[in-house]
């Protein structure tokens, strides 16, 4: 089982962190933290673009620690693919952070 | 006159007793899997022509073939059979019974869950359809939205026919997922490793799992709004704190997986059959257990892209909109990888390459609309319109049918040992697909000139006349396609000549066996080397039939199997599964009584059923294992192996963290409800919150810590500890239903009070059946069934000992938290 975990590591990552992103996006509009100004955007955004980087450097995380599987058995060569797959779909999935507004 | 013994022997072991017996106790995954697949095709026939119904409705403007009262009961019904009584049980049968024939094992992990599975299926779909031919059927959409599905807007129990039936259904399913996932990791042929798995054992594993988290959070919403209706607790209506999205939230969590949880069964038998009829082997083994592993994990971002219109905020739409367009990418690798591999191969036009056709093409254009709809601009136009069911219909449809009967076509000699008559099935192809793509894909066109969804009639001023008539003419083309398929098949069944063993002379398991299969599928079990048994091994089926590979011998009347490790593969125990029974139709039938009180509004007989299913519940675990150790037994070449009974990390036990995954999965969603309240309803905070208090959540503490250290304590002789560890249960129960009765305000106040009564009865159910659990352990210990090697029971109970003190735990903090920070 622990071979499974290991081969789904990087989307239990992403599926993590979109629960995070979409939690913290919720909690903050009912906050009110989007009208709570800090530099050059708000409380709101500055936190969940904070939340994103830390969910990609924890994807990357994931990925390094697969990096000596990636000539490993297929099972392991899975984990490798899929930890990429973690990455690219955090990342993906995350943009709208910085391009949308928040509350509207 | 060996392989003739072992056949008789192993027969008289495994055969499903004659006459009406065989039909109320047989519990062999063949009799189930084929129930489950004749039982599925019965709803769709009905589904079908609740089809034909909408479409000859449809038809015509200012129709009034049907009032807009049975028309609301015809699309209701027809969706609701279509996802939750022909599609899930479907692949639930076909996965019965192939499974354990492709994994080199004699039966699935939990027969008798199998069963049970089978007959709470008949009994919830039997419901709904009772109630349709009664007038009474569901008639708020198959998704059941509150405030509609409401006790003021559908005042009668058409909506309660819904959430009894289905739910009654949902049991089926779960069992169904358990059992999918502990037979594929643990009961497969030696030398199986996980990389030598079939693609149809990954593509189930993968839907068993995604049907553990995916489930949970339907059975919430459905029991939430099941009490709302009944007992007036307001988690759904906004006056009192509820929000109506909230269930759109919950049953979207389901809902988009479904989708997934339809296809990948079908992808699975997509990657079974077409390098057969391409005369290669699949391209890209290892990228599509990738590429479907991506997809059961993205399909679970993507609920929101039914709710783009709901009004939640840009960025939100944003997440849901990118990871909807994002699990396009799996899906294409493994289109790319099956049009690779008829790339690589010689493809022959057979019949079920046919169907395979059609998939294709329906598939991918269902595919591409989807792409186009979860880009929330156009969504917001399209949203329900006519192109939403043209689109979801090309991938159910294209995702799901067409692959099934290519697997009908491909695997029926298997089960009838049959050759076809006639060449109906390819007239039938032509009907259906000409038929479907008349139907839907004019149903585009129809939805982007306007044509909302489920209206019952139109004017002919809208410009939508005829393209509804040709999509009717389409679908009743597809339905003659149907009934000449049926035709085809029973013809087969009926009349066709005998057919030889392995007739499309594949590589996998399931054709090394007499067709039709015998009732044990293996006279012994295989030694796994390769993907492709059969080709590496033409000559295997007979070799096993001398009993030649593992388990050869019949013994003690056992209806033995064998358990190996997870990922290599390696030997690990024997596994002796039970016999016929009664008890899982008695157990379906008393669940039956339960459902059926609910329906009539007798709320305070239905809790009786609960008891007796508690007690059969008892019954059934008390037949399983036995009073001596037998210690390691001759399994093999050379090899012996002990009983499960004396092993660590039985099935039983995996069972058991498989449910409690799903358990805890709708934890979590009664959990997330609570937040999103408490977040997003209006009318929040409540006016009244909790009592402080801190006498009950010391007191839940306390036994939650008995329990934890009593269960630990357990040994073969440790009846005391697990006295001690009971007594935490129950001092956890008295502590959860003290909060919920005397602090907490009444639940139909408020949807802050509701919430919590109802994490306030999750914790004390289970503490409840952790309790019953800890004194079946004692008095297993007691009757000898616990001592020596056999502990297995006990960490089963330490299990759900301990999960029910951990949700004990967080239960009570849920609950006294807004109190004490008041």
């Amino acid at each position: 089982m622990i071979a499974l975990v290991r081969m789904s590591a990087g989307l239990i990552v992403w599926a993590v962190a979109f629960c995070v992103l979409y939690a913290l996006h919720g909690l903050g509009c009912a906050r009110g933290w989007a009208t709570i100004g800090l530099g050059a955007t708000s409380a709101h955004r500055a936190v969940l673009i904070a939340a994103w980087l830390l969910c990609i450097g924890t994807a990357i995380g994931v990925a390094v620690w697969r990096w000596p599987a990636r000539t490993g058995t297929l099972v392991e060569r899975t984990g490798w693919r899929l930890a990429l797959v973690g990455v690219a779909a955090t990342a993906i999935t995350g943009l709208p952070i910085v391009t949308l507004p928040a509350c509207l | 006159m060996k392989a003739l013994k072992l056949h008789h022997d192993l027969t008289t072991i495994w055969r499903t007793e004659p006459g009406w017996r065989g039909v109320l106790r047989s519990v062999n995954h063949s009799d189930m899997g084929k129930r489950f697949i004749v039982g599925a095709f019965a709803f769709f026939a009905i589904g079908g022509v609740l089809a034909m119904l909408i479409r000859a409705q449809l038809a015509t403007p200012d129709s009034a073939f049907v009032g807009p009262e049975v028309y609301n009961q015809l699309f209701t019904m027809h969706g609701s059979i279509m996802m939750f009584l022909f599609a899930i049980p479907m692949f639930e049968g076909l996965a019965l019974y192939l499974l354990p024939k492709m994994l080199g094992a004699r039966d699935m992990a939990y027969p008798r869950l199998s069963a049970l599975g089978w007959w709470c299926y008949l009994f919830g779909g039997s419901i709904l359809i009772v109630a349709m031919l009664a007038g009474v059927a569901p008639d708020a959409g198959w998704f059941l939205y509150p405030p509609l599905s409401g006790k003021q807007w559908t005042p009668g129990i058409n909506s309660d026919v819904w959430l009894l039936g289905i739910t009654f259904v949902e049991i089926s399913a779960m069992c169904a997922a358990i059992e999918i996932a502990v037979s594929i990791l643990r009961l497969r042929a030696p030398g199986m490793r996980l990389d030598r798995m079939p693609l149809f054992a990954w593509y189930l594993l993968a839907t068993a799992a995604m049907m553990l988290f995916g489930f949970p959070p339907l059975i919430l919403g459905s029991i939430l709004l099941e009490i709302e209706r009944a007992f007036g607790w307001p988690f759904y209506t906004p006056a009192l704190g509820g929000s109506p999205l909230l269930w759109q939230h919950l049953f979207w969590l389901f809902g988009h997986p479904e989708v997934y949880i339809i296809f990948l069964p079908a992808a699975g038998a997509v990657s079974t059959i077409l390098p057969v009829m391409a005369r290669t082997r699949i391209l890209a083994y290892g990228a599509l257990v990738a590429a479907m592993m991506a997809l059961a994990f993205l399909s679970f971002g993507l609920w929101v892209h039914h709710m783009f219109t709901t009004g939640i905020p840009h960025m939100a739409l944003g997440f849901f909109s990118a990871a909807s367009t994002l699990v396009a990418i799996p899906t294409a690798v493994q289109v790319f990888a099956w049009i690779g591999t008829l790339w690589s191969g010689r493809p022959q036009m057979k019949l079920p390459m046919l169907y395979l056709i059609g998939f294709f093409v329906v598939f991918v254009l269902g595919g591409l609309t989807g792409v186009m709809l979860a880009v929330v601009p156009f969504d917001q136009q399209a949203h329900d319109t006519a192109f939403v069911t043209a689109h979801l219909h090309y991938v159910l449809v294209g995702g799901f049918v067409f692959p099934m009967l290519a697997a009908a076509y491909y695997w029926l000699p298997h089960f009838t040992g049959r050759e076809r008559v006639m060449q109906l099935g390819e007239t039938a192809f032509w009907l259906i697909f000409i038929g479907f793509n008349m139907t839907f894909f004019l149903m585009h066109l129809t939805g982007l000139l306007g044509m909302p969804r489920r209206v019952d009639t139109y004017s002919d001023a809208m410009g939508w006349t005829w393209l509804n008539l040709l999509s009717s003419v389409g679908s009743f083309v597809m339905a003659f396609g149907f009934a000449l398929f049926t035709i085809d098949v029973g013809l087969q069944i009926w009349l066709g000549r005998h057919h030889r063993r392995n007739p499309w002379q594949a590589g996998t398991l399931e054709w090394a066996m007499p067709i039709p299969a015998p009732a044990y599928n293996f006279a012994s079990l295989p030694q796994v080397a390769g993907r492709d048994p059969l080709y590496d091994q033409p000559d295997l089926g007979v070799v096993l039939a001398r009993g030649q590979g593992w388990l050869g011998a019949a013994r003690h009347g056992w209806r033995e199997t064998m358990a190996v490790d997870m990922v290599t593969g390696e030997p690990d125990h024997i596994v002796i599964l039970p016999g016929n029974s009664w008890l899982p139709i008695a157990t379906a039938g008393v669940l039956a009584g339960f459902f059926l009180t609910m329906l009539a509004g007798l709320y305070w007989i239905a809790p009786l059923f609960l008891v007796g299913v508690g007690v059969l519940g008892w019954r059934w675990a008390w037949t399983n294992g036995t009073r001596v150790d037998h210690g390691p037994l001759p399994a093999g070449p050379g090899v012996a192996l002990p009983l499960s009974t004396e092993a660590p990390g039985t099935t039983g036990w995996w069972g058991s963290v498989f449910a409690l995954a799903a358990s805890a999965t709708l934890f979590a969603s009664l959990l997330f409800g609570y937040a999103f309240l408490w977040t997003v309803a209006p009318d929040w905070p409540p006016p009244q919150l909790i009592a402080r208090t801190l006498l009950e959540p010391a007191l839940a503490l306390l036994g939650a810590v008995l329990a934890i250290v009593g269960v630990r304590r357990a040994g073969p002789d440790g009846r005391t500890a697990l006295a001690l560890a009971a007594g935490g249960q129950i001092a956890l129960f008295l502590a959860l239903v003290l909060l919920a009765v005397l602090r907490l305000p009444s639940p139909a106040s408020h949807a802050y009070a509701a919430t919590g009564a109802v994490v306030a009865a999750y914790a004390i159910f289970h503490a409840a059946l952790a309790a019953t659990m800890l004194a079946f352990a004692r008095a297993r210990i007691a009757s000898g069934h616990i001592g020596g090697a056999r502990l297995g029971e006990l960490r089963i109970v330490r299990l759900w000992s301990d999960h029910a003190a951990g949700a004990g735990v967080v239960s009570t903090l849920v609950l006294a938290l807004p109190g004490w920070i008041a």
